[in-house]
């Protein structure tokens, strides 16, 4: 193979030892194109796990900096839409453990949301409560399955974790979902089962 | 009251409506998805979510401010002294595929580089017309890392030196970092410090803290380099 072939790098950083700022500037184009592909997406992810304006927007662009800083990476994703808002659900449940979000609120603001007893909780609004209940392992897994509607095979082809890993985590989300209802909204069951 | 979290259809999920809206899917595939999605009611509801997301977007983040933000995150994140000692330089990740299956069968021999757990990281360096493994003695070139992740999804590469420590990856496992790195630092000795864990790490803290700052459960090898004067 020719030696030349070390000087090839997809992104253009060969021989930059400090691209810097400009880097952004020289590749708008890139990101006008991925802004316009993915950024709704990705804000529409960071608003809803985080309800908080300032920190989805701050988000965003955080998680545009990741994706241009591994952008072989992103360009070699078999999906960069799942690829990207990865690394949008990581960032923000990183941000949600750092915040020591309880889900004991979160649960007891949807109970106050809801305006009779015989209204269920929206569906999203609940998962996102109970993310926090769950062991930080299952979380993840548990957005892909309930928000993004991957099946389990198509969890495990994205994350590259093994299908009974995938099941055991999706069991535990459900397990940890359960003890969380129980005590703070008793009225609300999820259907019995190990598997969703 | 029983309540359905939802998960994947029989035929639908609001990813692949997603990717069809980005132009990922091809050919039969994208025929039989936009097919399936004009027909289906809970598609629809996703397309609309899309919608109501690209309008929330130019309205709270338009393009020029998005970019100059992000601009702003590189930038800083780019700044020394996160890099000043190991500066990216060029990726060959055809060329480490090629020569690494065999030199890392050796490196692996080197109890300093593999861990109990059979995580290992294994370093190659151009020299001339030459791709050589470096066995601790780190000479002018490109290095590239190689890591065998032992199982664990995620890993962290921390260069430390005797006063000061540079992140040079963080992020899921891979057999190769994205970029290879020159040793531009004065130092004569460094550890090359690679943190594999089953959750993302927190390079800042492997940074400041190195070994110590290795969660439990994880496993940590430790490359000492030594500069060719």
């Amino acid at each position: 193979m020719a030696v030349s072939a070390l000087r090839v790098i997809a992104g253009g950083r060969a021989g930059e030892k400090d691209p810097g700022p400009l880097r952004v500037r020289s590749d708008a184009g890139l990101l006008a194109e991925l802004y316009e592909k993915h950024a709704a997406a990705v804000y529409g992810r960071c608003r809803y796990l985080l309800r908080d304006e300032e920190g989805a927007k701050d988000a965003l662009q955080e998680v545009f900096a990741k994706a241009l800083r591994a952008l072989p990476e992103f360009r070699q994703a078999a999906s960069p839409t799942t690829w990207i808002l990865r690394i949008a659900t990581h960032h923000c449940l990183n941000e949600l453990r750092a915040r020591r979000a309880a889900w004991r609120d979160q649960l007891a603001e949807l109970a106050k949301d809801r305006r009779n007893e015989v209204e269920p909780p929206e569906r999203r609004a609940l998962v996102r409560a109970l993310l926090s209940a769950a062991p930080a392992e299952a979380q993840e897994v548990a957005v892909l399955y309930f928000v993004d509607e991957l099946t389990q095979a198509e969890i495990a082809q994205a994350t590259g974790r093994s299908l009974p890993t995938v099941r055991k985590r999706l069991r535990d989300f459900l397990a940890a979902a359960r003890a969380a209802l129980a005590e703070a909204l008793p009225g609300i069951a999820l259907p019995e089962g190990d598997e969703p | 009251m029983m309540v359905d979290l939802g998960g994947p259809g029989t035929a639908c999920s609001a990813m692949r409506v997603r990717r069809l809206a980005a132009g990922e899917l091809q050919g039969a595939d994208r025929e039989r998805t936009q097919q399936h999605v004009d027909g289906c009611a809970r598609c629809q509801a996703v397309l609309r979510e899309l919608a109501g997301e690209r309008a929330r977007l130019a309205r709270d983040v338009p393009f020029d401010a998005f970019a100059a933000k992000v601009a702003e995150k590189l930038a800083h994140a780019q700044r020394p002294p996160r890099f000043a000692r190991w500066a990216p330089i060029a990726a060959a990740a055809a060329l480490l595929l090629a020569v690494g299956s065999t030199l890392t069968l050796r490196q692996s021999d080197d109890g300093g580089m593999r861990s109990k757990g059979g995580a290992a990281v294994a370093l190659f360096q151009r020299s001339g017309a030459e791709v050589r493994a470096v066995q601790g003695v780190v000479g002018k070139g490109p290095i590239m890392v190689h890591l065998e992740s032992g199982g664990h999804a995620y890993a962290a590469v921390v260069l430390v030196e005797p006063q000061e420590s540079s992140l040079l990856y963080a992020g899921p496992s891979r057999a190769q970092l994205p970029e290879a790195f020159e040793w531009t630092g004065t130092a004569r000795r460094a550890t090359l410090l690679t943190v594999f864990a089953d959750k993302p790490l927190d390079g800042e803290t492997l940074r400041r803290d190195g070994a110590k700052g290795a969660p439990k459960g994880a496993e940590v090898v430790q490359v000492p380099l030594e500069r060719v004067q």
